[in-house]
């Protein structure tokens, strides 16, 4: 079983080198790959210093462009499960193995780190929480599939998923739309509780006004999706 | 309509005509993406000439034919939006797959070097 964990990583020189070692130490049976998405600080650097694993964009993508480089890369080398996990500490590898095990005893084809099972560790504001739980509920309407914290990007996939990932995923604010695709595509989606952190240093990358775009935008893609659905388009052929 | 008006309007569908062939002459437009202006012209261009056929936009009660026009050249200029925002599309899609290529392949490079240097020195 080949695991790969991505790691996207924008402005992450303060984070990044615990996020590794960490993975390194303690679970050196899992490949890692650092995406810098064309950081403005020495995040490269730290990579190269290090001898981490990391792909080097020469232009800024997003979090989703990035994080799909991941999933084409898992592709292109034969991983049979592939693990997002967030460079800027909020995530704890701790629960890696808690995301792994459905996959591998073929319970799910997705696995999703939800902060809101069992409402423990950093919980996010309100009016995120608000936002969250709105997206929710369109998912559950539309899918009938109830996943809580639809933008959580601690998530793990099987081979099936790397594959449609790495050819079809949304370029900003993708977690939610991933959800999206994966339903379209008939995936068994599971949750399980996990402990995030607020992040340590540096700033979210999401502002007041963006997330406005945010649920305006995600919001509309999913309605979209349907359209899809309806009309018998299948994402990837 | 309006004979001086009529005039005006072909110095303008002239002008308009002359800037759009420099541009292309240059090279400055690709010959793909301006035939929906080109074609824009030519609309002008025969409701110019044949200003009786805005007549006919009476029957939907717009009575001056030069509002006939106006609504014409409106529905053309979204046509031409679109049309960018879908080439637009397109291109940053393309552009991000390069992009994503370009790292997975950097990666490579350097891996390979670094193969290279290793078997190289211990050959020696």
């Amino acid at each position: 079983m080949k695991i790969l964990i991505i790691i996207p990583a924008y402005n992450e020189e303060k984070n990044i080198k615990n996020v590794v070692e960490d993975l390194k130490i303690n679970y050196p049976q899992y490949d890692y790959l650092i995406i810098n998405d064309c950081s403005k600080d020495n995040t490269k650097i730290i990579c190269e210093k290090n001898k981490y694993n990391y792909i080097s964009l020469p232009i800024n993508l997003g979090i989703g462009g990035g994080v799909q480089t991941g999933y084409k890369y898992a592709f292109l080398n034969g991983y049979d499960v592939a693990i997002q996990m967030d460079g800027d500490g909020q995530h704890d590898a701790i629960f890696l193995n808690n995301l792994i095990t459905p996959i591998l005893n073929g319970q799910a084809d997705m696995v999703i780190g939800s902060r809101f099972i069992n409402k423990e560790g950093f919980q996010s504001s309100i009016i995120r929480r608000v936002g969250i739980n709105f997206l929710s509920s369109i998912i559950y309407s539309i899918f009938k599939i109830k996943i809580f914290d639809v933008t959580s990007g601690f998530r793990a996939v099987n081979k099936r998923m790397i594959e449609i990932y790495a050819y079809d995923y949304a370029q900003d604010y993708p977690e939610p739309e991933a959800i999206v695709v994966g339903a379209i595509n008939n995936a068994k989606i599971l949750e399980v509780p996990v402990i995030m952190h607020e992040r340590k240093n540096g700033i979210s990358s999401i502002s007041t006004l963006k997330s406005i775009y945010y649920i305006c935008k995600v919001s509309l893609s999913i309605v979209i999706h349907r359209f899809y659905l309806k009309g018998g388009r299948i994402m990837i052929e | 309509m309006n004979l001086y008006l009529r005039l005006a309007l072909f110095l303008g569908i002239i002008i308009y005509s002359i800037i759009l062939l420099r541009l292309l002459s240059n090279k400055r437009l690709n010959l793909k993406y301006t035939l929906l202006w080109i074609l824009l012209g030519i609309i002008m261009f025969i409701l110019v000439l044949f200003p009786d056929i805005l007549k006919l936009f009476k029957i939907i009660g717009i009575i001056e034919p030069i509002n006939g026009l106006f609504s014409v050249i409106f529905f053309c200029i979204l046509m031409i939006l679109m049309s960018i925002t879908a080439i637009v599309s397109k291109l940053n899609e393309k552009n991000k797959t390069l992009i994503q290529t370009v790292g997975i392949l950097e990666k490579r490079i350097r891996e390979l070097e670094i193969k290279i240097d290793s078997s190289n020195s211990s050959g020696e």
